[in-house]
């Protein structure tokens, strides 16, 4: 019995050696310590980059494709292909984002379907159809939790807002819908984040990794430019196609972004935040 | 010096062990060693590469690492440790395969709607069909994977000679590469006729490590080996 008692002992002790003394390897998340920093829900963050990508998108669509295809740039599913000398349209603009965000550290994801996509690819199918048929209804966003991949899941709708999402997708010769009209619901946005509530800090890595997104595929696309052989290249600087044959840096378009979206994005910030306790935060 | 011939043995035998530990230690993790070390041959392009390139040393010292998933056993942290070497995951081939215009990005399977897809191929993992040290490129034993998702597609103003729709309704899951290559980095135009396509044989050969018979030519080239050390390096200076 007592060789029994000895050996539970030295097994008990040397498992609290072992799990008490000194440092283990660093675990990356400290979760415990951050609870009561983690002031936002995950469905208003999810709402704000939304809006953000409601505001980017709209401002690619009309200032640089609507605008700049009047001066003769061209825009094509196939830009980033050797043989075609164009800037990615929109839904491509927005994949590239969507590619960008997924290679940096914040667990955001971020798709793009339609119930008429001109990609086959893009259709919305099961659950997300099934919300979709809703949000093209009432135009409000659906929220849920996917369990298969348990992720915070909402779908946000994708308004027709400038007439060359409307023109294009008209004109297109592989759309399945020729009748688009301004203000249709065309799509949904789906995003998705692993956790219920978010920190101040997750909350500004979501924002920066959106528009970090944003700001690389816009260099790819003037990368693209660098690269053209036989197409006349736009001069690339303060000016924008609405004033003739140029095109915005990155940092003058995402300028231009801030502008537009910062009272909206600064506004959520400072009033959903809330302390575990449901009181607003004052710092 | 022993008066009992058991403790003879048992001094004989700890030296014949630390003695076979010691070569052990030293042989084994040498280069020219690290061929009986793998469980396989490695896949196609990756032949020249060391074993370190993708099984990067852990964080932590060994008696940190086995500290930590001994505190995760008896549920005093959150999450394990990895031992020895870090885990192979998308995140490494990513950091020499990530390319820009990759026509199936492993991410864009995450989306919902592919529940049922992924079920039956894990397209969210690089190693689904990659599965290393198999000396392949394509570890799969069927090119028909298309199948998982495509089944209604339907191509408007169609320019094959035998519409997409008839190869789906025949069931020719198999002659989808023979014109798109999965990942789309082959600078390649696709043919308008079935007869000019590339021959299912040459597809399986190159997907089991042969001859490509999309193009020499690929609009983005992996990072080679050296490549990849100067950008850690840099990373992490």
């Amino acid at each position: 019995m007592k060789r029994i008692l000895y050996k539970i002992g030295i097994i008990t002790g040397t498992i609290f050696m072992f799990t008490s003394c000194g440092g283990g390897v660093p675990e990356e998340t400290t979760t415990e310590t951050l609870a009561n920093d983690k002031v936002f829900d995950v469905a208003d963050v999810l709402a704000m980059i939304a809006e953000e990508n409601d505001v980017t998108r709209t401002l690619y669509t009309k200032a640089i494709v609507g605008a700049g295809k009047k001066q003769g740039l061209k825009f094509d599913e196939d830009w980033q292909k050797d043989d075609v000398e164009a800037g990615p349209l929109p839904a491509l603009f927005l994949r590239g984002i969507s590619s960008d965000i997924q290679k940096s550290e914040v667990p955001l994801g971020l798709y793009l379907g339609s119930d008429f996509p001109i990609n086959a690819s893009n259709k919305l199918e099961g659950k997300q159809a099934a919300l979709f048929d809703k949000i093209k209804k009432d135009q409000k966003p659906q929220h849920f939790f996917d369990e298969d991949q348990q992720l915070y899941t909402a779908m946000f709708a994708d308004i027709a807002g400038a007439a060359p999402c409307v023109n294009c997708h008209n004109d297109h010769e592989q759309s399945p819908k020729k009748d688009w009209k301004l203000g249709d619901v065309m799509g949904a946005t789906t995003w998705q984040y692993p956790s219920d509530k978010l920190s101040y800090e997750e909350t500004m890595d979501v924002i920066k990794a959106y528009r970090d997104g944003t700001k690389a595929v816009y260099n790819a696309y003037l990368s693209e430019i660098e690269a053209f052989k036989t197409s006349e290249k736009p001069t690339i600087g303060e000016k924008w196609p609405s004033s003739g044959f140029h095109l915005p840096t990155a940092e003058v378009f995402i300028d231009s972004v801030r502008l537009l979206t910062s009272y909206h994005t600064m506004e959520m910030l400072l009033t959903k935040a809330k302390k575990s306790s449901g009181e607003v935060a004052t710092r | 010096m022993f008066k009992n011939p058991l403790r003879k043995r048992q001094y004989i035998g700890s030296l014949i062990g630390i003695v076979i530990g010691i070569i052990i230690y030293i042989i084994l993790p040498q280069k020219s060693a690290e061929e009986y070390l793998s469980i396989g041959p490695a896949n196609t392009g990756h032949e020249g590469l060391s074993c370190n390139t993708c099984h990067t040393p852990a964080k932590g010292t060994v008696l940190q690492q086995l500290q930590s998933n001994i505190s995760y056993t008896f549920g005093q942290r959150k999450t394990s440790a990895d031992f020895g070497t870090e885990n192979v995951d998308n995140e490494k081939c990513l950091a020499c395969h990530d390319r820009p215009n990759d026509r199936h990005p492993q991410y864009r399977f995450s989306e919902p709607k592919f529940k049922d897809a992924i079920a039956v191929i894990d397209a969210t993992q690089c190693e689904t069909c990659h599965q290393e040290h198999n000396g392949v490129r394509v570890a799969l034993p069927d090119a028909n994977y298309c199948i998982n998702c495509h089944s209604d597609l339907k191509v408007h103003k169609d320019p094959l000679d035998i519409p997409h729709e008839t190869l789906i309704s025949q069931g020719q899951w198999s002659t989808c590469l023979q014109c798109h290559d999965f990942h789309g980095n082959h600078v390649y135009l696709t043919p308008e006729k079935m007869k000019d396509t590339i021959p299912l044989s040459k597809i399986q050969k190159y997907l089991k490590g042969g001859k490509d018979p999309f193009s020499e030519e690929k609009k983005y080239m992996p990072l080679s080996e050296e490549e990849w050390l100067k950008l850690k390096k840099e990373y992490e200076e």
